[in-house]
């Protein structure tokens, strides 16, 4: 099974603009691009999972950085979408700071938690160093946000 | 939302809540910086979700996810993705609101066509 992989090629699963203001409007914006990208099969209905992961508890990491994540039977490629936000977006983050970086990590139902957790694992650490943070959301268009999350991924 | 689409969402629900159980998961999760605090809310949005469904399904779906962990098992490239099996050339996608689910002939999960 291979652990996705940065959208270094693929330009549609990097959003240097998020247009929308909210979360679950954000949320949609992103599953939208995933969908049309032909990664998902049903985007209302991952919408729906995003949505209820949610509930379970906020995807808000803190610092500016949202890990919103499903694994879904909608999905048909992992991947991770990464997505900047101008203004910021309320993501009821533990340190309350309007999210900024938003790493929507998209698995298929039948991966093992180990091989789920490694990718959000992945996800994670690509934005944890200020540095890299810094690279990301400064990235002057979105070959050049594509190419700093490939690098960000080591 | 058709039937279809309420059992995929409970598989889906039902993953999370599998997940937010697993202390291993739980220690991963809160490493990561995810919060995983609002489970009995996720409980109360399966129970309320599942009480909508036409129980011929709900019936189905509880059944294989005694048996195997996931009552329903996406379909791809003509492969049940619970089992492995290549499905008959017979097997086609169902409208989603029909009146029972499809199965998979050899594990018995709920088969959703992706």
């Amino acid at each position: 099974m291979t652990v996705a992989t940065a959208p270094g090629h693929d330009l549609s699963l990097c959003l240097p603009d998020l247009k929308s203001k909210k979360k679950d409007a954000a949320l949609a914006e992103m599953v939208l691009a995933a969908s049309g990208a032909g990664l998902v099969s049903g985007a209302g209905l991952l919408l729906e999972t995003l949505k209820l992961r949610e509930r379970l508890g906020t995807t808000g990491l803190g610092k500016g950085v949202a890990l919103p994540t499903a694994r879904s039977l909608t999905i048909v490629h992992p991947r991770i979408l990464v997505a900047r936000s101008t203004r910021g977006i309320d993501w009821q983050a533990s340190d309350r700071a309007p999210v900024h970086l938003v790493l929507l990590t998209l698995a298929p139902a039948g991966w093992s938690d180990d091989a789920y957790h490694a990718l959000l694992g992945r996800a994670a650490a690509s934005a944890r160093l200020q540095r890299t943070r810094q690279k990301l959301l400064s990235a002057p268009s979105v070959q050049g946000l594509a190419l700093a999350f490939r690098e960000a991924m080591g | 939302m058709t039937a279809m689409e309420s059992i995929a969402l409970l598989g889906d629900i039902d993953a999370m809540i599998r997940e937010a159980q697993s202390p291993a998961s739980r220690v991963r999760l809160k490493k990561l910086g995810l919060e995983i605090d609002g489970l009995p809310r996720l409980l109360a949005a399966r129970a309320r979700l599942a009480d909508g469904i036409d129980p011929r399904w709900t019936f189905s779906y509880e059944r294989t996810r005694q048996r195997y962990g996931r009552g329903i098992a996406a379909v791809r490239d003509r492969v049940c993705s619970g089992c492995f099996v290549t499905l008959p050339t017979t097997a086609r996608p169902r409208d989603g609101d029909s009146p029972s689910p499809q199965h998979c002939e050899s594990c018995g999960r709920i088969l959703y066509w992706i």
